[in-house]
């Protein structure tokens, strides 16, 4: 409602043309409608993973052995769903995005412990790296931790889908930047490079496949993240970590209580 | 028993086809992708393939194709077992690249599948 305040606003002063406004709104209702089918697709995998999960349990006679398995992928898919809400909720302002001082190396140890169940299940060797103790930094709580956890997700079943000699390695990751502290979520079997991060913006919505060389599954984790960073000013970009290629934000620290 | 190679991408469908599979006395193999797929059947030709379309890496379709530019496997059934509808591509178009089936995983069980193999094994 804000936002519509706001245009009508930037309308009266002329800063801002009804042709302008449309476009702005039909970009917008386009990302939308790609974001849906997206995670319509997407929740395509856990759905299919628990519906053969059950079958096999009926077809050996083994439910026990199945019941974890079905167990944790349906509350993976209700997390991402969770997160889609939430993003979407965000988006139309429904919740503010309101930036706090919120201690990272505690969002990060929430998230591995979130994502430690799933890394197991796709044999991934999930590690949490913090380099260094680090202040507070500005960002919305559960907001990071959602899309954290939304970007661990892509990566461990991408991951856990690539022929590697090794247990391939996920990790979660912070390290101090120049303009702030990088947290994010880096790989070692597979490289990201910014042209497959811009040719999976071209493809987002297209194709089940964004990311070519990265996954088999259509990666919705990577926009509904990106979408809940950029509600908070941050930017999800191509990062290393430690010779390991992956996604991460840059956040400000939060300089108050330094002060206190 | 056939020697059967099942190339999916998601460690958990795999799994699950897998036990299915075992359980009706065939020998199966996994690959996760086109290119270790590839080179595995270059080790050992199997019987039938059994495949997603959307891979890591490649997709699917470069794969068929590849599998068709060697004689030697270009009598290999291919079965397609997908999350991707088939779009109205005519069967003759499949027929050229070695597919005998096309399964759309939300419409198929797993014992359709299984039952599917062992007729296109005996008829084959």
């Amino acid at each position: 409602m804000n936002l519509r305040i706001g245009i009508l606003g930037y309308m009266q002063e002329g800063k801002i043309s009804a042709p302008q406004l449309r476009g702005t709104s039909k970009r917008r209702q386009s990302a939308d409608e790609r974001l849906l089918l997206s995670l319509a697709e997407h929740l395509k995998l856990p759905l299919l993973q628990i519906t053969q999960s059950a079958e096999l349990a009926r077809l050996t006679n083994r439910p026990l052995e199945q019941l974890e398995s079905i167990e944790l992928t349906a509350e993976n898919a209700l997390k991402l769903l969770d997160n889609y809400l939430f993003t979407t909720q965000l988006a139309q302002q429904q919740i503010a995005a309101e930036l706090e001082p919120v201690s990272l190396s505690a969002v990060l140890h929430d998230v591995a412990d979130d994502l430690h169940k799933l890394a197991a299940q796709y044999h991934c060797n999930l590690q949490l790296h913090l380099s260094g103790r680090y202040e507070p930094i500005m960002a919305h709580r559960r907001g990071l931790e959602a899309a954290l956890t939304s970007l661990g997700y892509v990566f461990i079943e991408a991951q856990g889908s690539v022929e590697t000699a090794h247990k391939p390695v996920v990790k979660l990751a912070a390290h101090r930047g120049k303009k702030g502290v990088v947290a994010g979520m880096f790989a070692d079997a597979e490289g990201l490079s910014s042209d497959m991060y811009q040719k999976a913006h071209q493809l987002y919505g297209r194709a089940r496949q964004p990311l070519t060389g990265l996954t088999a599954s259509n990666g919705a984790g990577i926009f509904i993240a990106e979408s809940i960073l950029s509600a908070m000013s941050a930017r999800l970009r191509v990062a290393r970590h430690q010779k390991l290629n992956g996604l991460a934000a840059t956040f400000m620290p939060s300089y108050q209580l330094s002060i206190v | 028993m056939a020697k059967i190679l099942l190339l999916e991408p998601d460690a958990l469908l795999a799994k699950n086809t897998l036990g299915a599979l075992k359980k009706s006395g065939h020998k199966i193999s996994w690959q996760s992708g086109a290119q270790p797929a590839i080179s595995a059947i270059d080790k050992q030709i199997p019987d039938l393939i059994i495949m997603e379309l959307q891979l890591t890496g490649h997709s699917g379709v470069e794969f068929l194709y590849e599998l068709q530019s060697y004689p030697e496997w270009q009598t290999i059934p291919v079965i397609i077992y997908s999350h991707i509808p088939n779009a109205g591509e005519p069967a003759k178009h499949w027929q050229q690249l070695g597919v005998v089936a096309y399964y759309y995983k939300p419409h198929t069980k797993l014992k359709e599948l299984a039952d599917s193999i062992d007729h296109i094994l005996m008829t084959a």
